[in-house]
């Protein structure tokens, strides 16, 4: 049975990449960024964020008038201990001891404001722990006082709701960290696309496929089927992991389909662009020029993508976004179109090589 | 090498970069920076929004909550409330029992408390609306003077600050927190000079208070982290933040993005060399090899330079900006030659510049992150511009510090693909690996030249050594630790053997084990000279930190006695593990890494046995 010649060359192009095994460094750059920018929140948080970080409580002197107050509001915060010093020398001098982690002056104004002056130890990570326990026992007294007021004002702030007790990332995953495994292949896959037909171009080799008996169109589909497979497969693989890992991610086909949709679109732009550009230099340039000013002129339409993928993703995907979705399968479908018509179009001439 | 054909050579290189840029693919480029130009302004605005409509609410219209969760734009208020991730009722906030409902829950906390802060900020009496002023300063304790944080003061100032930063509010509350902040701010900076004698600042000069507002504009879901700037800082309880400088941060990242596109050109154009043999011509030409790759790589060096200093006058940097950006063009295009000699087509040269991409931004980006926690933050030339950017004072050793490594490294990156552009190596196809062992035995003819590659390597040591510590740092002793013994002693003991199994590899010694063990100690004892050169750390006060001290000088407080001991067991412990990879390389790859294997564990036992001995 004769094979099809379209899928012949899109595993031709799949068995080199897998030779050279970049295909094994792009997912691990994929993994690496994943991981980089997990970093950055996950461990900055936790650098920032108190209760995530080990270590005792917060020792605290407090000395000036209104002093009193100050140690009433903050002994109701968990992680500090605040101490009432009379004497304003003796607290300064203990603090230049490293007794307390920060010393807070207080004086108040006739208008009855308070200002703090908080002197923190600068001690490196520790004095993050410090300033972050402090800013909230500071934040507990505002409103206290704030309430003491409030014949003076004439909004009411309105009570906080309960503070919430789960994991502080949730945010970043969905809006973040799931956007970017989802159009990073896509960018890559792009990417091959171009380089695969500059180098055909390039080295001359696209004479000698033609001399096989298969069409020019049949040589690009393999082309555009191998690089446009690349992206969801990998995306499913990045899911997979973010499910096993804990992460729930809603409407997994229909984030694939998007996806694939934007997959398709890219690589048949990294296509069109490789075979109208001069050399491989212009057409990698001309690429990813275009595919970020792509990615910046989306933020004009209702919904960004990167929203898009969010929101299917988290699981409240509205009206919007699934004619927007409908709308991006049909874009990928047509510029798959256009790029076959063009294809036909070009001359025997201009894949010749010397050009 | 002479200087005139290195010259010719760049303005040929020059003439053919630009003489083959076709008019059409300029169009093509105005046409798309154009359109992102106009697209950008949405980025920032609404639509842009990445969190936008998120999370679904179910409030009635006369609920007090209603209005705020209207403003907030993660939150989407829905009719239905069965599928809502939050359903505010009377007194009750019910919560969806999903990742979902508690991450919709901060946002609506958030919402809230912007809202009130936001109202209250339009009261007459705004002693009673903010009844709290804090200033803060860091001050060093038991040292006597006190240091108010080197400037840059007044980032983030006034307003819910820190919350708003890390959860995307528009920019028009930022705008708002900069000039609440401002009036207070005034009237610290007085106490805080008089109070303490300190440098404090305390700045509420408009230009940092917009820097804030910046930094508040980013979409960045971050959960609160904050963007006020290190040093004094004063405002509303909410305002004061960790010192993070996240917006100097952000403007410090410009300058690294436009290198991508330079590096992509420029590893074309070296890739383009070893296509259909068409170095050939410069390799029989009456130039050096030295010659040809500075021509190659000074234009592009020229364009990095150029931007650097068209952005440094944009975004208000100085020359130390310049000169501390410049070592990482370096980087970028030391590793992209590199790269471009060891690719075997385009596709694989895409894969290796996105990786040197990926790398070299996490150099420069992690470690500047802590500029205001930690001195750990030098490593990385990218601290220079955010110091500069927040208007610290730099001293020289830290200048020296923060290029140095980096300078050393794309001079030795350029060293190693020197050597292997000659024929047999750029026209033949080899995986990238088999590649690199060429790059380093190209350098190796005798002993002694193992001694001097391994004290070569040091630069590169020395900066992954110091970016394991400034990432793993943030986690807590007894995790990093042992980590960062483990991972000190895998680079190092690869530093010490690669060279070496890629000259036994290339059989430039024959391979008996005196002789492995003879290239083992050459290699030791260049790696522990060159160590000790690298003392210089001290200078810039790393020391400060215990993890530091972990990684860099096992055991400084111990009795004089054992301290000469300690001196020279460093040098018997690289011996030692040098020569047991040696030994393994001289036979065959596997037996190589088995070799490594057992180096490494053998240093890092050594190394946890000398904290033990020191604690």
């Amino acid at each position: 049975m004769p094979r099809d010649p379209r899928l012949t060359i899109a595993r031709r192009e799949l068995a080199a990449l897998k030779s050279e095994k970049t295909i094994v460094l792009a997912l691990l750059i994929q993994l690496f960024v994943a991981g980089f920018s997990s970093f950055l929140v996950v461990g900055l948080v936790s650098m920032y964020d108190p209760s995530s970080v080990e270590g005792g409580s917060v020792d605290v002197a407090i000395t000036g008038e209104g002093g009193e107050d100050v140690t009433r509001a903050l002994d109701s915060v968990d992680g500090i201990q605040p101490v009432s010093f009379a004497d304003a020398d003796e607290a300064e001098s203990r603090f230049r001891d490293g007794q307390y982690d920060a010393l807070l002056t207080v004086t108040e104004s006739e208008d009855g404001r308070l200002r703090i002056r908080a002197a923190v130890a600068d001690s490196g990570v520790q004095s993050t722990l410090v300033v972050v326990r402090i800013r909230d026992g500071l934040e507990a007294l505002e409103r206290d006082r704030r309430a003491a007021f409030d014949d003076r004002l004439e909004f009411e702030p309105i009570t906080l709701p309960e503070e919430s007790s789960g994991s502080p990332y949730v945010g970043f995953t969905y809006t973040v960290l799931v956007p970017l495994l989802c159009f990073l292949p896509v960018f890559i896959s792009g990417s091959i696309a171009v380089d695969s037909i500059s180098e055909e171009l390039e080295r001359g080799t696209f004479e000698l496929l033609r001399a096989a008996p298969v069409s020019i169109v049949d040589i690009l589909d393999g082309k555009l089927l191998a690089a446009a497979s690349l992206a969801p497969a990998q995306v499913a693989l990045w899911l997979g992991l973010l499910h096993v890992n804990g992460i729930p991610i809603d409407n997994v086909p229909a984030v694939l389909g998007l996806v694939a949709a934007i997959t398709a679109a890219i690589v048949g732009l990294g296509i069109t662009i490789a075979l109208l550009a001069p050399d491989r230099r212009q057409a990698q340039l001309v690429y990813s020029v275009g595919v970020l000013s792509a990615f910046v002129v989306a933020s004009r339409l209702p919904e960004h993508p990167a929203n898009t993928v969010a929101k299917l993703s988290v699981g409240n995907p509205t009206g919007q976004t699934w004619t927007l979705l409908a709308g991006y399968l049909v874009a990928g479908a047509l510029v798959l179109v256009v790029v076959r018509l063009l294809v036909g179009r070009l001359s025997v001439e201009h894949l010749g090589g010397d050009r | 090498m002479g200087l005139r054909k290195l010259l010719r050579i760049a303005r040929w290189e020059v003439a053919t970069a630009t003489g083959t840029v076709d008019r059409r693919t300029v169009a093509v480029l105005i046409v798309a920076l154009l359109a992102a130009g106009a697209g950008a302004p949405a980025i920032t605005s609404g639509a842009g929004q990445l969190d936008a409509g998120l999370y679904t609410v179910a409030v009635d219209d006369d609920h007090p909550y209603h209005d705020a969760i209207e403003e907030r734009s993660s939150l989407r208020i829905v009719g239905d409330a069965d599928d809502a991730d939050l359903v505010v009722t009377d007194d009750v906030v019910r919560v969806a029992d999903t990742t979902t409902g508690d991450a919709a829950q901060t946002e609506l906390r958030d919402a809230i408390r912007s809202f009130n802060n936001r109202h209250l900020r339009a009261e007459d009496d705004q002693a009673a609306a903010f009844p709290v002023l804090v200033d803060l300063v860091f001050v060093e304790q038991s040292g006597g003077a006190a240091v108010g944080g080197d400037g840059g003061g007044g980032d983030g100032v006034g307003g819910d600050g820190a919350s708003d930063g890390g959860s995307g509010d528009g920019g028009g509350s930022a705008g708002t927190d900069g000039t609440a902040g401002d009036g207070s701010g005034d009237g610290t900076a007085g106490d805080g000079t008089t109070s303490d004698g300190g440098t404090g600042d305390g700045g509420t000069d408009a230009g940092t208070g917009d820097d804030g507002g910046s930094g508040g504009d980013t979409e960045l879901p971050v959960p609160d982290i904050g963007f006020g700037g290190g040093g004094a800082q004063s405002g509303t309880p909410g305002s004061i933040s960790a010192p993070f400088p996240f917006s100097s941060l952000l403007l410090a990242f410009v300058f690294v993005l436009p290198m991508n596109f330079v590096i992509q050109a420029y590893g074309s154009t070296i890739m383009d060399e070893r296509r259909n043999r068409r170095g050939e011509l410069l390799l029989v030409a009456p130039v050096t090899r030295t010659d040809v790759v500075g021509g190659k790589t000074l234009p592009y060096l020229g364009a990095i330079t150029a931007i650097t200093v068209g952005i440094a006058a944009l975004i208000g940097g100085g020359p130390l900006s310049v000169l501390a950006v410049l070592p990482i063009g370096l980087l970028f295009l030391g590793l992209t030659f590199l790269g471009a000699m060891f690719a075997r087509s385009y596709k694989e040269l895409t894969f290796l510049t996105v990786s040197i991409s990926v790398l070299v931004t996490t150099f420069v980006f992690v470690p500047a992150i802590f500029t205001d926690v930690t001195p750990i933050a030098l490593i990385s030339p990218l601290t220079l511009v955010v110091m500069d950017l927040d208007g610290g004072s730099v001293g020289l050793g830290e200048i020296a510090f923060a290029i140095g490594p980096s300078l050393l490294a794309s001079g030795v990156l350029f060293g190693l693909g020197t050597g292997i552009y000659r024929e047999e190596d750029m026209f033949t196809q080899l995986p990238v690996h088999r590649k690199a062992l060429d790059a380093l035995a190209a350098w190796i003819h005798r002993r002694r030249h193992i001694a001097v590659m391994t004290a070569v390597f040091i630069p590169f040591v020395f900066v992954l050594e110091l970016l394991s510590v400034a990432i793993l740092f943030a986690l807590p002793l007894a995790v990093s630790l042992p980590a960062i013994m483990l991972l000190v002693a895998v680079i190092e003991e690869v530093a010490k053997s690669i060279h070496v199994y890629a000259a036994f590899e290339h059989d430039r010694f024959d391979r008996g084990m005196p002789i492995a063990i003879g290239l083992g100690l050459a290699s030791g004892t260049g790696f522990f000279l060159a160590e000790k050169v690298t003392h210089a750390v001290q200078l810039v006060g790393l020391d400060q930190l215990e993890i530091a001290q972990a990684a860099f000088t096992p055991g400084t407080d111990v009795a004089p006695t054992i301290a000469i001991a300690l001196f020279l067991a460093p040098l018997v412990l690289h011996c030692v593990t040098a020569a047991i990879s040696a030994v393994g390389a001289s036979r065959n790859g596997r037996e190589y890494g088995v070799a490594l294997a057992v180096a490494v564990l053998v240093h890092a036992a050594y190394n946890l046995g000398v904290i033990a001995l020191a604690t």
